[in-house]
């Protein structure tokens, strides 16, 4: 996970190459790496990619602070959606 | 009347005020702002419209008549910026409206009570079919819009006649540094509290580090709903690099293509909306356009520049309704007018008072700028008494409205 999406900012919302290449640490705030818009973009695109609807939230700055951050927020939302789906069974 | 406050407007000044004169001045302006949207505004607004619009005409009058270094910062930016498109006499009667357009629009959020209706009934709403057959679309539809008119009040009506509307934009009061609590509350009590009423979410606040905007405006429209956005505000400093340069009152203006993104990026179309009051003052059209062409691909610039001339009409045609006139700042932040002077120009408090019709409206930058410091340098400003006056005025203005 961490990879793909360190791929899709790298390659789709890095703007600045001098950036380049960004760790999972990297501050994708402090850097304006994500903006308002960007994080719109990934956001669209983690849904596709992951079949995970991210709720209003979840939008917090911390949770989109670094790969790592997003990463870590995109499994608890999977873990409770599985376990969601789970506990309907 | 109108012609008596622009002439009683073009005397000349016979004394200056000393210091305790300016202060007590800005009491008496800064109460009457308060006993306006307190008490006179909500209890003319149950008189019938022609009256409850006089009186907020007369109000807008006095105002005019008082606020002389206000009155002549707006006279000044118009033909600044419109040119010799204007004369003097003309830009006079536009600064005369700009200041009864402010005290219209306390009436016309009084009006908001219940479900709106008796402002329903003074508002024609043409486009109507042009927003039933965005959302057709099940992508929900941008409204976009200059901070023009009383679009907030119009906004509010519009999500009463049966639109699910949300707003982007923020509330300044909360933002601007230095302002008190009591004057956070004061105009979220009498002004935020009855726009919100009607609308669907509560305003989605941009602001640097707020970086759930967008996502929030894209839920907003999943949901098929209405998202407002006035794209004619200054860039804040942490988003001048995304800012575009369009052409845009004769000049080119660094504006924020956030629209066109957020269009793109969500399949919703985007109309444009304005609001202008008619010369009774008491109605008002709201006029919605077709969908403005947004290809998926292709360059912002252009699709951007399609929302940019909207506003740019709508402006020229009636600029009295147009927000900033009163703005010397933004209008330079912009582009639209030279930039600050230097340091050492008299530079007037960045905090609005109770009152200030600049709390009335939305999407505001911060007010850690130095507002208008060409006026020092303006013909006719020439004594520093002169220029404390002015200034004591600007800091009035909050009084205004």
């Amino acid at each position: 996970m961490e990879e793909v999406i360190n791929d899709y900012i790298s390659q789709e919302l890095v703007k600045d190459a001098a950036l380049l290449p960004i760790s999972n640490l990297t501050s994708l705030l402090d850097t304006g790496i994500l903006d308002s818009l960007s994080l719109l973009r990934l956001v669209n695109y983690v849904e596709g990619r992951f079949g995970i609807v991210v709720h209003d939230v979840d939008l917090v700055p911390e949770h989109f602070a670094s790969v790592d951050a997003i990463c870590a927020c995109l499994r608890a939302r999977t873990w409770e959606t599985a376990s969601q789906a789970g506990g309907h069974e | 009347m109108s012609e008596a406050a622009t002439k009683l407007a073009a005397r000349p000044r016979g004394r200056r005020l000393g210091w305790a004169g300016r202060v007590g001045r800005r009491l008496l302006r800064r109460a009457e702002g308060v006993a306006y949207w307190l008490a006179v505004a909500p209890l003319a607004a149950r008189l019938p419209a022609s009256l409850a619009y006089r009186v907020a005409c007369w109000r807008g009058d006095g105002d005019f008549l008082y606020s002389e270094g206000k009155r002549s910062e707006i006279v000044r930016n118009l033909r600044g910026v419109l040119g010799d498109e204007l004369s003097p006499e003309e830009a006079e009667r536009l600064a005369r409206d700009v200041f009864r357009f402010l005290s219209c629009e306390a009436i016309d959020v009084m009006r908001l009570r219940g479900r709106a209706r008796s402002l329903g009934s003074l508002v024609d709403i043409r486009g109507r079919e042009h927003l039933d057959a965005a959302l057709a679309g099940g992508k929900g539809a941008i409204l976009c819009s200059a901070h023009f008119g009383s679009h907030m009040s119009v906004f509010s009506l519009l999500h009463a006649s049966g639109f699910p509307l949300t707003t982007i934009g923020r509330w300044h009061w909360n933002y601007t540094p230095g302002l008190s609590s009591a004057q956070r509350r004061f105009w979220d009590l009498v002004y935020a509290r009855r726009v919100l009423r009607h609308r669907q979410r509560p305003n989605i606040e941009p602001w640097p580090g707020r970086v759930q905007v967008a996502v929030q405006a894209a839920a907003a429209l999943r949901a098929n709903e209405v998202v407002t956005i006035c794209s004619d505000a200054p860039p804040l400093d942490a988003d001048r690099t995304r800012a575009m340069e369009v052409p845009f009152l004769g000049r080119q203006a660094r504006l924020l293509p956030g629209v066109v993104t957020l269009a793109r990026l969500t399949g919703a179309p985007v109309l444009m909306a304005s609001v202008h009051r008619l010369a009774d003052y008491r109605h008002q059209v709201l006029e919605i356009s077709p969908p403005v062409p947004v290809p998926a691909r292709g360059e912002t610039a252009t699709a951007f520049a399609h929302c940019v001339a909207a506003m740019d009409a709508a402006i020229r045609t009636s600029p009295a309704h147009w927000f900033f006139w009163f703005k010397t700042d933004d209008l330079a932040s912009l582009g639209l007018l030279p930039a600050a002077p230097p340091a050492g120009t008299p530079a007037v408090s960045p905090q609005p008072a109770v009152g200030e019709p600049a709390a009335l409206l939305e999407d505001r930058r911060s007010a850690s700028v130095h507002r208008g410091g060409q006026h020092g340098q303006h013909e006719g400003h020439g004594s520093g008494a002169r220029v404390q006056d002015d200034q004591a005025d600007r800091e009035e203005w909050p009084a205004m409205a």
